[in-house]
C-alpha cells in the first residue's frame, strides 16, 4: 500500500506522515518512508537521531536515467533496483522504517 | 525520480510530499494507491485541499480523502465538514488540535515516543485502520 500525504504548508503533513509511518510499520510489514519536501523534516519527525540524519543524503541523479523503450518513446528507468537504492541511500528509522530524500527534478524533455 | 520510486517499491510506502500541487500537475504521484489530503479548519488551507482533491481523482489516484487537522472545537469541524460535503469530498479523520504536538516538536522528540496515549496518537492510530480497511488484500493490486 502506497499513501502520499499532501496539504499546504504548515497543516501538519509531516507529523501525520511519521505517526503513520511508525503505527503502520509496527503492524508488521516495514516502510519506506520518502520525504518529498524540499525542506526536509521527516527524519526528525520519525525520530532519527542526529547522527541517523547527518548521513542522509538526496538521492542522487544517477540512480535514473532517461532512454527510449521498445516504441522509441523516451521514458525514466531506474539504474539499480529499489531494494539495492534503499539500502545503499536509506537512513534508518525506529520500527523498521526506511527513509529516503528525494530531490526536486525537472523532467525536461517529457513534457 | 519520485515517480520511479513509488511505481517500483514493493514496500508499504509513505510519502511526505511538498507543500506545493507540482506533484499532482506534473503526475509524479499518479502510482499512489491512497492520497490524504492535510487540511486546517481556514479558508486557504481549505483552498488548497479544493484545488488538490480534483487533481487528484484526474490523475487516477483511486482513494482520496482529506484530513481535518488542528480542529479545536466543534465549529472548526463543521467548516470543514462543511466545505468537503458542497464538493463530496470524503473526509477520513479528524485530528484534535493538541499542546503535544507542538511539545513533542518543540523537544525534537516524535509525540509517539513522548505520549503514545495522546489524543492526536489516538485519532492517527483510527486513521489507520480505516485506510487499511479500504485497502483489504483482495483489493490490493501491488505485486509482491
Amino acid at each position: 500500500m502506497k499513501i502520499a500525504i499532501s496539504g499546504k504548508g504548515g497543516s501538519g503533513k509531516t507529523t501525520l506522515s511519521a505517526t503513520l509511518a511508525r503505527l503502520l510499520s509496527r503492524q508488521g510489514s516495514s516502510v519506506l518512508a520518502i520525504d518529498g519536501d524540499p525542506n526536509p523534516n521527516l527524519g526528525v519527525a520519525l525520530g532519527i537521531s542526529a547522527l541517523g540524519l547527518s548521513g542522509l543524503q538526496p538521492l542522487p541523479r544517477s540512480i535514473i536515467e532517461q532512454r527510449p523503450d521498445a516504441d522509441g518513446v523516451n521514458q525514466t528507468f531506474l539504474t539499480q533496483p529499489m531494494h539495492s537504492i534503499s539500502s545503499q541511500y536509506g537512513v534508518a528509522a525506529p520500527d523498521d522504517i526506511t527513509l529516503l530524500l528525494t530531490t526536486r527534478v525537472d523532467h525536461a524533455g517529457k513534457g | 525520480m519520485l515517480e520511479k520510486l513509488i511505481e517500483q517499491t514493493n514496500q508499504h510506502t509513505i510519502l511526505d510530499m511538498e507543500a506545493s500541487i507540482e506533484h499532482l500537475t506534473r503526475g509524479t504521484i499518479r502510482h499512489v494507491d491512497h492520497l490524504l489530503v492535510v487540511t486546517e479548519p481556514y479558508y486557504r488551507s481549505l483552498e488548497t485541499a479544493g484545488r488538490t482533491v480534483p487533481l487528484a481523482y484526474e490523475l487516477g489516484i483511486k482513494q482520496v480523502h482529506v484530513v481535518a487537522n488542528k480542529v479545536r472545537s466543534p465549529q472548526d469541524e463543521e467548516a470543514i465538514r462543511r466545505y468537503c460535503d458542497e464538493r463530496n469530498f470524503e473526509i477520513i479523520a479528524v485530528l484534535p488540535y493538541d499542546n503535544e504536538v507542538l511539545e513533542a516538536d518543540q523537544a525534537g522528540i516524535p509525540l509517539l515516543d513522548r505520549k503514545p496515549d495522546s489524543s492526536y496518537v489516538k485519532e492517527v492510530r483510527k486513521l489507520m485502520d480505516r485506510v487499511l480497511g479500504v485497502h483489504q488484500p483482495q483489493n490490493e493490486t501491488q505485486t509482491a
